[in-house]
């Protein structure tokens, strides 16, 4: 089922990338240009995941005809789960510049960390300690100007 | 002779020497927890190396990815669970032997193994390619188009499972490569107005994205965490293991030269190289039967085979800059960041810089033998750090370390959406190797094919009419026929039984 939808992904990729290829200009020396590449490659993509949903239809035809059990017993909670360091790095960028760079990676950590049954006190203090040990490594040993905040307590850490 | 000496000079200094055992421990680390690769171990590590000279940039990237290998042998050993994929071909047979009293002196071996391995590749890496350079100083941009070519082909057909998988992930990876201001015309592609994009996609924040954040939410998504060391063990690291080795040697020096050669191969990094040494180990052994149920034998030859692969894999990535695995891909891009381009003329123009580099392969090597050892005494320490604290520690290193690169935001998001497609992939099967090489090698590919249609006005039959051009195109073909050749010739193997057994009946 999964490839079946992965194939008619690729499949309406492939079509995208194709489309947006023909806008590129062409070369006057040669029949093609910056668009041959980005063709070539959105065919690929085409004919690849129409041969990887067509190879699937069986398969999903019997998955649709067969009781729903394997549906149902699908890990959503761990899916879900799975996303939350996604939803964590949104959380830094959108946040980094006001809190600063040292609170977002300790909270970021802290969750976490309390989410697969961490002690609190030892994720408290892990996350606190190691994010102050990357931001320090980072922003004064390498340089980095990651973002410090506009809070005062960050802006106390810092220094 | 003097840049012999320079290059010695630039490895056996304090600074370089300190990144080295710094790297092995942390390569230890990665390594032996099972769920973080080497290669993320790389990855996570070029964002630091950024900030340092050439020689100990790729000093940590080696004394790194050889000691993760190794390491992760400990967990495979103690509990059953390979701490690099590059371990799974022989875990059962370690597991079953530390089961018997014997993880020290298994890991003993498994370490002497490693080492040589290690240095058996790095022999090769020596002596062939300076030979491999001069050859390659004769090439245009027609037999790096083949080149490129060849790499992306072998890398779909060794891939494990399916091809046509590995070729959708081949396209995800080229498709990225075409992304920012195109070479010949100037014509920005898929930048979306966004100015970062103008000048490619960096590949520092899409290894992190697949090999790191992709790992992190795998774990996230599943509710593993081993955390019992059931083996106790108080047998000797290193009393039996030089016996071992002695009654085995074939099988190390066979491992090590099928390790080489798998690991120089486009695509087939340390982990296909450990499973095809492990069949072949178990074909030719004159003991089949005890392979399964914790036989010495079984680790000799895949051990020495996923080490030698580390170091075999960068003679393409050094003398075409075409990566023989996906840590070597990352190093392309630190060796063109560094000024050290890949290619032959690294050989003729680099002075000390390529001595330097084969003393590291050396040392990082070597210097396997008493931190390993180390390591083999304390793996408790290794096997219970517990996943659920390193986890979120990783995921920091991960947003600083892309945004590190240009000290942009854009590089967090690209390394966020690239783990996000990774995931989803990788859950599904879809192998990454392809992905990654066709991101290094899409321009190569590229560029060449469109300087050489240049200079041949369009013909694409001058692909075929330098010498060296039309064998390796002849190759290519025969690599993108091979499946079909096998299946042919397997039918007609098949087909005449039928009537066979009717007339010996």
């Amino acid at each position: 089922m999964r490839d079946f939808l992965l194939g008619l992904a690729f499949l309406i990729g492939g079509g995208v990338v194709i489309a947006v290829a023909q806008t590129y200009p062409t070369m006057p020396s040669l029949q093609f240009g910056p668009s041959l590449f980005p063709s070539l490659i959105g065919g690929g993509m085409v004919i690849g995941g129409l041969v990887l949903a067509l190879t699937r239809v069986g398969q999903l035809r019997s998955a649709l005809a067969g009781p729903r059990s394997q549906a149902a017993s699908y890990d959503y909670r761990g899916l879900l789960i799975s996303l939350l360091p996604c939803a964590l790095i949104v959380f830094y960028i959108l946040t980094s510049e006001f809190l600063g760079a040292l609170p977002c990676m300790a909270l970021g950590m802290l969750i976490l960390m309390l989410i697969r049954g961490a002690k609190p006190w030892l994720a408290v203090m892990v996350s606190i300690i190691v994010a102050a040990a990357i931001y320090l490594l980072f922003s004064r040993y390498l340089l980095i100007p990651l973002p410090e905040g506009i809070l005062p307590p960050q802006n106390l850490l810092a220094w | 002779m003097d840049a012999f000496l320079q290059g010695l000079a630039m490895v056996f200094n304090v600074q370089t020497m300190l990144v080295i055992v710094a790297a092995s421990v942390f390569g230890l680390f990665v390594g032996a927890i099972p769920g973080l690769t080497a290669t993320m171990a790389v990855a996570l590590l070029v964002p630091i190396t950024f900030y340092m000279d050439a020689t100990p940039a790729i000093a940590a990237i080696v004394a790194t990815s050889a000691m993760a290998i190794f390491a992760g042998d400990i967990p495979g050993t103690y509990l059953n669970i390979p701490g690099t994929p590059a371990s799974a071909a022989y875990v059962g047979e370690s597991y079953r032997l530390a089961q018997k009293g014997r993880a020290r002196e298994t890991l003993g071996t498994n370490l002497l193994c490693s080492v040589f391995g290690g240095l058996f590749g790095t022999l090769v890496l020596v002596f062939v390619s300076p030979s491999l350079a001069e050859m390659a100083l004769n090439f245009s941009s027609f037999e790096y188009f083949w080149l490129a070519l060849l790499g992306l082909s072998s890398s779909i057909f060794i891939a494990i499972g399916s091809r046509v998988k590995a070729f959708l992930s081949l396209t995800v990876g080229l498709l990225l490569s075409t992304v920012g201001l195109d070479m010949m015309s100037g014509a920005p592609r898929f930048t979306f107005g966004v100015p970062d994009l103008m000048a490619g996609v960096n590949f520092i924040p899409v290894m992190i994205g697949m090999f790191a954040l992709n790992e992190i939410m795998m774990f996230y998504g599943s509710r593993a965490e081993a955390r019992q060391v059931p083996i106790a063990s108080t047998d000797s690291v290193f009393r039996k293991a030089p016996g071992h080795l002695k009654t085995y040697w074939r099988n190390m020096l066979r491992g090590s030269s099928l390790g080489t050669l798998i690991g120089a191969l486009p695509g087939a990094g340390a982990d296909i190289a450990a499973w095809i040494a492990y069949a072949l180990g178990k074909s030719r052994s004159k003991e089949k039967e005890k392979y399964g149920t914790g036989h010495i034998e079984g680790i000799v030859d895949a051990s020495s085979a996923n080490n030698s692969g580390i170091s075999g894999a960068w003679v393409p990535a050094l003398v075409f800059g075409i990566p023989g695995d996906t840590i070597t891909a990352i190093v392309i891009g630190v060796l063109y960041m560094k000024g050290m381009n890949p290619g032959p003329t690294i050989f003729m123009n680099g002075g000390g810089q390529v001595y330097a580099l084969f003393t590291v392969f050396f040392v990082a090597n070597l210097i396997m033998l008493p931190i390993g050892y180390l390591a083999i005494r304390a793996s408790k320490v290794f096997i219970l750090t517990p996943r659920k604290m390193l986890m979120p520690v990783i995921l920091s290193f991960c947003i600083v370390g892309a945004f590190a690169i240009n000290n942009s935001i854009t590089d967090i998001w690209i390394m966020l959406v690239i783990g996000m497609v990774a995931f989803v992939l990788a859950r599904n099967d879809f192998p990454m190797a392809p992905a990654i090489l066709g991101l290094v090698l899409g321009s190569t590919l590229e560029n060449s094919f469109m300087s050489s249609m240049l200079k041949s006005n369009g013909d694409l039959l001058a692909f075929f009419e330098r010498p060296i051009s039309a064998g390796l195109g002849a190759l290519v073909i025969l690599i993108w026929l091979l499946p079909s050749l096998i299946r042919l010739f397997r039918r007609r193997r098949s087909a005449p039984q039928p009537s066979h057994k009717p007339r010996s009946s």
